[in-house]
């Protein structure tokens, strides 16, 4: 019974963080400058979903050996997307450097 | 699908319902073994596995929801779990608030789907299908048909794993692909120095707040980020 009164109210919650802004603009336009910064929103949460996957993947790895694999496969998919100009060669670069790279070094 | 069902969809912008769905498919390599992994968790954990696959449609986020299946297993106090799930969430406020003027005019029903929509990959695929498309219209249908492929996707993966225990193959390391593609998603925006500065300063936020409790750090990262894009902005240059 508690278990499922959490998940409800947690589920509400978030409900009404999602609809939260939507429903406030409506009535009362954001400031000019909060505005200006939802532009930015994109570029800065996927860069720390990125950084925080990344790095807590690499925090994971027993040793500094096990971790380049992984710092290798990211930054040849900044390579390849570099050179490219398209975004999806990130993972198709980055993902077999990974596989590659984890058997050299054999984990 | 009947012919005539067929050519309903086409008349009203089936096409872009099916960009949407297509740009959605990257992310499903990442977030359906995620979803396996909620499913398998709840299955082990002290509560009714009914309760463990609601979190999929009630939550409907990935890490709020293992908090919350975690946190009810280890028997935490009800208010702590609903706190940490909400600080988890508290980004949602930011997208939220980033999609909004897209939405503004549309029927309230639409919004109130909409929103319960919106989530890491649906944001994602949403903001890119709105400037993808000149019209408004053809950016809702792009969303829409990202958002629901993840929503069916992402309740069955709960489904699966919780019915079958099933163990992933680790050794793919498949949880790997959404930090890829994100990387691939920022470094192909970085020509702007406002949101290169804004995607520098989050990625070091959030390397740094890694051990910040209760997932903060991403939260942190974001409003490091956007702080950081503004004091460009204020430059006259």
């Amino acid at each position: 019974m508690t278990a499922w009164f959490v998940i409800l109210l947690a589920g509400l919650g978030s409900y009404l963080f999602r609809i939260s802004m939507i429903v406030l603009t409506d009535r009362i336009a954001l400031p000019a400058k909060l505005e200006q910064a939802s532009a930015f929103v994109a570029p800065a949460a996927f860069a720390a979903l990125a950084a925080t996957g990344i790095a807590a993947a690499s925090v994971r790895a027993s040793d500094v050996a096990h971790a380049i694999p992984l710092l290798a496969a990211v930054a040849v998919a900044i390579l390849a997307v570099h050179v490219t100009g398209r975004s999806y060669v990130a993972v198709l670069a980055g993902m077999p450097t990974l596989w590659l790279l984890s058997l050299a070094v054999g984990t | 699908m009947s012919a005539v069902s067929t050519s309903v969809v086409q008349r009203a912008g089936g096409g872009e319902y099916a960009a949407g769905a297509r740009a959605m498919v990257p992310w499903l390599a990442g977030v359906v073994p995620f979803g396996l992994v909620i499913g398998v968790s709840a299955a082990r954990a002290d509560i009714p596995a009914l309760a463990g696959w609601f979190t999929g449609p009630l939550i409907y986020a990935g890490s709020a929801q293992v908090a919350t299946i975690e946190m009810l297993h280890a028997g935490a106090a009800p208010a702590v779990i609903v706190a940490t799930a909400l600080i988890i969430n508290l980004r949602l406020v930011l997208y939220s608030g980033a999609i909004a003027a897209k939405w503004r005019g549309t029927p309230r029903w639409w919004r109130a789907t909409a929103a319960y929509l919106l989530v890491d990959p649906s944001f994602v695929v949403g903001v890119d299908g709105y400037e993808r498309h000149g019209d408004r219209g053809a950016g809702h249908r792009h969303y829409l048909g990202g958002a629901l492929l993840l929503w069916v996707a992402w309740l069955a993966a709960i489904g699966i794993g919780i019915t079958l225990g099933a163990q992933l193959p680790a050794v793919l390391r498949l949880e790997l692909i959404i930090p890829l593609y994100l990387v691939g998603e920022v470094v192909g925006k970085l020509g702007d120095r406002a949101t290169r500065r804004a995607a520098i300063t989050a990625s070091v936020v959030a390397a740094a707040a890694l051990a910040a409790p209760m997932h903060l750090g991403v939260l942190l990262a974001i409003i490091g980020g956007l702080l950081a894009a503004l004091t460009v902005k204020g430059r006259s240059r």
